[in-house]
């Protein structure tokens, strides 16, 4: 799968801050509560930003490209389900592996899932749909694997569904871009207490989590691309965090850990 | 449906009186309602539902878990749900549910499911009128706790809305033990926070001033309700005493 970056400016990590999960959760709960901005308006610009991270990795042409969505089934599952939408508009073909059956998701995700039905799309649930050889081949045959199972508010080992996932998709050894974080790592400390992806790249979204550039986070995230999600700097001032404006050059920045 | 075997009628009978809408009838009264319901005892992998068939059949399931799941034109399945014993599928515009739209199910694992056809439940609650009474409860506890729900979103602190929820885990699939009402969580603790409309931090500081109350236990994967009378005054919109 060859990368093609050019496209996009990069950003020293640096000079970009990073925001724990429990600083995170403080930013998702100001931006709906404080500035109006809705969960669904900031899932949508994460999934078509992922849509954007996976075709440039992917070489720069969907067409023709078959990439496998895992989601689990949180709100960074949901992001991942729009971006499943994104990738099918561009020309990919698409198949959805969820990790709990649909009516067990959140209400944002279901909200994404319901969409792809009604388009159409090729979706089903990891333990219930597949069996673990059919589960074995949609991986191994994919070109790219988005991993969209687990997001920052998860830390310890993945459990259940989840954990079964993760491990096809570990075992299937394909080219995956992660979601906000490799699912498995820790996003404060970057370690894996379990099982956990090791990505090709990373599309993590608003601010950079610490745990993308310590313990096994380097390692396991590949390439860590920074998505806006279109929060103002009122809502970090308000929390104290200090954001400055790392979308100047784009809404897709590369965070260039050498520099 | 299609039935594989039939338990014994005796067995019939005794897993009939489990279900809440035959509440209150004798032992009499259970057998002759035994003769007019089928109890179809099923294997893994075979279909109860399709949105084939006539659409005025419900059916209870008794024993077994049992997955419902939608087909894309080509044939491929999305599960949506896995349903164990207790719940109530088919047409269920007679107990005021929706049928769920283009929607399958089939048992995951051997199990027992009650079936009943709108003619058999007419004719059931004509002579057992208790059979249409306890549909109305069911009806009743449904629209108020729909209504609550939506009180509670608009109008609750976070502690009400937890204790509220708390009180119908409880009720819906708690268990009693010496200690309290135990309640297994299949939950994280984030879907629990989305269900009552808040974020985990909360729930997690919540959940925290009910343990230093004494109102519950908690654990990673369970809660034990050990004062629901308390906690049944929490959600009623006492402030919890700090």
């Amino acid at each position: 799968m060859p990368a093609m970056q050019m496209a996009v400016p990069a950003l020293r990590a640096a000079d970009v801050s990073t925001v724990t999960a429990a600083q995170m959760a403080d930013v998702d709960r100001s931006a709906v509560e404080d500035f109006g901005i809705t969960l669904l308006q900031m899932m949508e610009q994460a999934g078509s930003h992922l849509a954007d991270v996976v075709r440039m990795e992917a070489g720069g042409d969907l067409r023709e490209q078959r990439v496998v969505v895992a989601v689990g089934p949180g709100n960074n599952g949901g992001g991942g389900l729009v971006a499943a939408r994104h990738l099918v508009n561009r020309g990919a073909s698409v198949r959805v592996v969820l990790a709990r059956p649909a009516l067990r998701m959140s209400e944002a995700a279901r909200h994404q899932l319901a969409t792809l039905i009604a388009m159409g799309a090729h979706c089903c649930v990891a333990t219930y749909d597949l069996t673990d050889e059919e589960l074995e081949h949609v991986l191994v045959n994919a070109d790219v694997v988005v991993d969209a199972v687990l997001g920052y508010r998860i830390h310890g080992a993945p459990r259940d569904e989840a954990e079964r996932l993760i491990g096809f998709i570990v075992r299937a050894g394909r080219p995956v871009v992660s979601l906000d974080l490799p699912s498995g790592v820790d996003p404060d400390t970057g370690e894996a207490a379990g099982i956990a992806i090791t990505a090709t790249a990373t599309l993590t979204l608003a601010l950079p989590k610490p745990g993308l550039f310590r313990g096994e986070g380097p390692d396991r995230a590949g390439r860590v691309y920074l998505g806006d999600i279109g929060l103002p700097e009122a809502l970090y001032a308000g929390l104290g965090i200090s954001a400055g404006q790392p979308f100047s050059a784009g809404r897709i920045v590369l965070v260039d850990r050498t520099a | 449906m299609t039935s594989s075997q039939t338990r014994s009628f005796t067995e019939k009978v005794g897993l009939l009186s489990e279900v809440a809408l035959f509440a209150g009838l004798s032992e009499a009264d259970m057998q002759a309602i035994g003769h007019a319901t089928t109890m179809t005892h099923c294997v893994r992998g075979q279909r109860i539902l399709s949105p084939d068939d006539p659409p005025d059949r419900i059916h209870i399931i008794k024993k077994g878990r049992i997955r419902v799941y939608r087909m894309s034109p080509d044939g491929k399945q999305l599960t949506l749900d896995i349903y164990e014993k207790g719940t109530i599928l088919g047409d269920m515009s007679v107990l005021g549910q929706d049928r769920l739209p283009e929607a399958y199910a089939e048992a995951i694992d051997e199990g027992v499911i009650c079936t009943i056809s709108p003619d058999e439940l007419n004719r059931l609650i004509e002579r057992y009128p208790v059979v249409g009474v306890n549909i109305i409860r069911h009806l009743s506890r449904r629209l108020q706790a729909a209504e609550r729900e939506l009180e509670a979103m608009a109008y609750q602190r976070v502690d009400q809305r937890l204790a509220r929820k708390l009180l119908d885990l409880g009720q819906r699939f708690g268990v009693k033990t010496e200690r309290g009402t135990l309640i297994e969580a299949r939950l994280t603790q984030q879907e629990l926070a989305e269900m009552i409309g808040t974020t985990r931090e909360t729930l997690a500081h919540t959940l925290g001033d009910f343990r230093r109350l004494g109102l519950l236990e908690s654990s990673k994967h369970s809660v034990v309700i050990r004062d629901a009378e308390h906690l049944a005054e929490i959600a009623d919109g006492d402030e919890a005493s700090r």
